[in-house]
């Protein structure tokens, strides 16, 4: 064998091969670009965040009596992992099983990898016929599981009469050495490329480009943060050149119930915004302090605030549900009057061991400690869809509680019970096209506002985040507690991304910082003052009125961030996240703060 | 499976010092993490002579096995140390991680030893051979290179005692605020009298190899009024950056050296400089 040794592409300026391509758009850009008082054109960048999440991936294979190979592990898609094995092993759905184990966290980076580490075990076990495991240390997973797709969008923008008319947007993604997820990151990443605005006349195209690097792929958000990141900012600047406030342009240019989305779908429910941004500003003062720290400010320390205003899309992007997962649940009731869930989503921190069994024991009148949900395996459950998307209580759930509304209608005491329940797309839909990329992608959307304030050290570039204010509509809370630590869990995991978490490769392409001594994730002492609010705008189609709640609470981290960046740097404007503490520090040398 | 020895008085430590080639362990903080396969290690942790704080006339004496939490727990220890220590990673840390060990590690980011640098402490190593006396600026000879013998110990770190009119200045800039190791960290004393400046010193942690510390850009100021100091203030700033080669690390040499002339810059100011 001889080996050529080729040049390898690195960086997504240089990537020339396109795994994926989209293109959308709807009214007249070129009218209003012709008509436009001015045009805005801007790039932005943003870096790769690693999941972090607390257990390393790993896998292990058993080779069973009766011919089956068993696979159990750290994982968030029993299903996806179970095609996978079938494909490696050349067997039919019989041949294995996959066992969800206890896992410590995923974040989306237990969504497609551990399919590949799920074949190497079981082909290995399938050969010495003997259980085989394998566990990565910290530096390997570091170095060689996906992460969140860096990007680098480009704004035009037209203005006319103090209004947004036109976006015109192009938007490339990093997808590293091999394909994985980057098709639909990609498409939800483009879904929201003009933010929570109603823009008439919109172009969107993306790509998702090879390089030879790590392969980047799921992490909550899933192409969105990188997009609201580009269009906050973006709104930002414009409203600071035609001087006025940032936000207010952002308030005038906000879709409301019954406006077009991006994609020619619709906003079918209430659009919470206005609501929320007071509530935000209520709880920290955002429009007096956006105020004040907008005058010039000297001495040592200087403050800025900023706010993000997003959404997130609920559930599985595009036809998805319809059309691919089909989502089936069980409800097994015991003669004893026990009842035992039987889904396929993976409890990993968000809680579904909880809410699942809340939402089926209130339908069955039962005390909580009657329903119980254990880890799934693929040889007892049903394919009720992977776990991602901030899809399982929306969808999945409200699947459970007409399950239970079934189970209950026929209920006779002693008896050994079993109800299915499948899923129906919701009626007001209008179906979503990927070929014309149209349609309704989400039957809803959970809402965010983020209010960061921060104090930048001139002397040293660091950064200090004062306080961390968001309101989160997720709909229903179906647990307090589980939504609250997702709502802060998220937002901390925002700050992280737009500030201290950046990640680098080497000249071969290799990761960098692959210890938790090298890659930072923020401590409770470096946000200490984070405020979550909950604004409940019921969805009809969610268990009690929830929606998809996971994946919301990071979007908007960095452009609130980078927008305070901004107000404590005298007003400059700044085009990538992270932005770290030396990258304000050179802001500090070279405008001489 | 870890082989060791317990040691239960500095005699019987140094003796096995003496006999064997062995690891010191103090509070493992760093050994622990770094496992390096088949070593031999030398339990300190219940050696009375290392683990005790006193004070003589001149001098706060810190055992080498003395935990950062015992240090900010103890009315004997300065401030300045103080605040370097309390910023030190985390609780869990700090009740196990150790003054000796933060030497004995060898690296320019030890945030106690920047401490020890600024205050000329000096460090009292033995051996089955005898005791010694060496300026904490000694014994670090380069990067992980210290003036220690392989049968060598470290007892205690001299710590001169504050004197009435001593003001200091610390500053620690990590990637974060807590469990980071220091990027860059910056440590000021500053001593006036009758409107003259008598001592200043001004140490650099985490940017080069060892801590930094000019002694003889220091004594342009030494001497001086206040007056005469505000003037010399920018020859004495340009001097440092002149002088200071600084090593690029998880962040670049070009930021270590800006926040590096802007800490000493602001210690300065605080000063009345």
């Amino acid at each position: 064998m001889t080996y050529e040794e080729l040049e390898p592409v690195l960086d997504l300026r240089k990537a020339s091969e396109v795994f994926f391509h989209y293109e959308y758009g709807k009214g007249n850009l070129d009218t209003a670009f012709a008509q436009a008082d001015k045009v805005y054109e801007e790039e932005f960048e943003t870096g790769y965040q690693e999941q972090a999440y607390l257990e390393t991936q790993g896998m292990m294979a058993v080779p069973e009596a009766d011919g089956r190979m068993f696979v159990h592990g750290s994982m968030q898609c029993i299903y996806y992992v179970k095609g996978a094995v079938m494909r490696a092993l050349g067997c039919g759905p019989d041949g294995v099983h996959i066992l969800q184990d206890p896992t410590g966290g995923g974040f989306g980076g237990k969504e497609a990898f551990p399919s590949i580490l799920a074949c190497q075990v079981a082909v290995a076990a399938h050969k010495a016929q003997a259980p085989v495991r394998c566990v990565f240390d910290r530096r390997e997973d570091l170095e060689y599981t996906s992460k969140r797709h860096p990007s680098l969008c480009t704004y035009k923008v037209a203005v006319k009469n103090g209004r947004v008319t036109a976006m015109d947007i192009d938007v490339k993604f990093n997808g590293g050495a091999y394909t994985t997820l980057s098709a639909v990151v990609l498409q939800r990443g483009l879904i929201c490329a003009d933010g929570v605005y109603n823009i008439e006349n919109l172009h969107v195209v993306g790509e998702a480009l090879k390089t030879n690097t790590t392969p980047t792929g799921a992490y909550r958000g899933f192409g969105a943060p990188q997009t609201f990141f580009a269009v906050e900012l973006m709104m930002d600047h414009i409203a600071r050149d035609l001087g006025v406030d940032s936000l207010e342009f952002k308030e005038a240019h906000m879709a409301k119930q019954g406006d077009v989305t991006s994609i020619s779908g619709r906003y079918h429910f209430p659009v919470p915004l206005p609501a929320m941004i007071d509530e935000v500003d209520q709880a920290c003062n955002f429009r007096r302090k956006h105020r004040e720290y907008a005058k010039p400010q000297t001495g040592r320390y200087r403050r800025g605030i900023g706010m993000a205003v997003y959404f997130h899309g609920a559930g599985f992007t595009g036809a998805g549900e319809r059309d691919t997962i089909k989502a089936v649940c069980k409800l097994h009731k015991y003669p004893d009057g026990t009842v035992e869930i039987l889904a396929s989503n993976g409890e990993i921190g968000q809680g579904v061991r909880t809410t699942f069994p809340k939402i089926v024991a209130r339908e069955l009148n039962l005390p909580l400690e009657k329903v119980y949900y254990d880890q799934p395996d693929t040889a007892r459950v049903p394919d009720s869809g992977p776990t991602v998307a901030s899809r399982s209580l929306m969808i999945v759930g409200e699947l459970l509680r007409r399950a239970a509304i079934q189970l209950r209608d026929k209920w006779v005491d002693g008896e050994d019970q079993m109800v299915e329940e499948h899923y129906k797309e919701p009626n007001f839909m209008i179906p979503f096209s990927l070929e014309d990329f149209h349609g309704d992608a989400y039957p809803t959307y959970a809402w965010g506002v983020h209010a960061i304030e921060v104090e930048v050290d001139t002397c040293t570039g660091r950064s200090q985040v004062l306080g961390a204010t968001g309101s989160f509509d997720v709909g229903t809370p179906i647990d307090y507690n589980v939504v609250m630590g997702q709502m802060e869990g998220g937002f901390l995991q925002g700050i992280g991304y737009a500030s201290m978490e950046h990640m680098n490769y080497d000249n071969k392409g290799r990761i960098r910082n692959n210890s938790f001594s090298d890659y930072l994730i923020p401590t409770t002492r470096d946000v200490p003052n984070l405020n979550c609010i909950l604004h409940v705008e019921e969805y009809p189609d969610g268990p009690y009125g929830a929606k998809g709640a996971g994946e919301l609470p990071l979007v908007g981290g960095p452009g609130a961030y980078v927008e305070a960046l901004e107000q404590a740097l005298g007003g400059v404007k700044l085009h990538h996240a992270p932005f770290t503490n030396e990258d304000t520090m050179n802001v500090i040398l070279k405008e001489g703060l | 499976m870890v082989n060791g020895y317990t040691a239960h008085s500095l005699a019987e430590a140094l003796e096995i010092r003496a006999a064997y080639s062995v690891i010191p362990y103090a509070g493992g903080t760093d050994l622990m993490v770094e496992n390096r396969p088949n070593s031999t290690y030398l339990f300190l942790a219940r050696v009375p002579e290392l683990c005790g704080i006193s004070e003589d006339e001149t001098y706060i004496r810190i055992g080498a096995a003395v935990t950062y939490t015992q240090a900010l727990e103890s009315p004997l220890v300065p401030p300045l140390m103080k605040a370097a220590v309390a910023q030190i990673a985390a609780p869990a840390i700090r009740n196990a991680g150790t003054f000796g060990g933060n030497l004995g590690n060898g690296s320019a980011k030890a945030d106690s030893v920047l401490i020890e640098f600024v205050t000329d402490a000096k460090l009292r190593i033995a051996s089955v051979r005898g005791e010694r006396l060496v300026n904490v600026a000694d014994f670090y000879q380069g990067r992980k290179q210290l003036d220690l013998a392989p049968d060598e110990l470290i007892v205690e770190i001299l710590l001169p005692k504050p004197t009435a009119g001593e003001r200091w200045h610390y500053e620690k800039v990590g990637g974060r605020n807590a469990l980071a190791i220091s990027r860059v960290s910056f440590a000021g004393v500053y001593e006036e009298r009758d409107g003259r400046i008598v001592r200043l010193a001004a140490g650099f942690g985490a940017v080069a190899a060892t801590v930094l510390r000019y002694p003889d850009l220091e004594a342009m100021l030494v001497g001086k009024t206040v007056e005469e100091a505000k003037s010399l203030k920018p020859d004495f700033l340009a001097a440092y950056e002149g002088r200071m080669r600084l090593t690029r690390g998880r962040v670049s040499a070009e930021y270590r050296k800006a926040v590096c002339l802007q800490l000493l810059g602001a210690f300065l100011e605080e000063m009345g400089i």
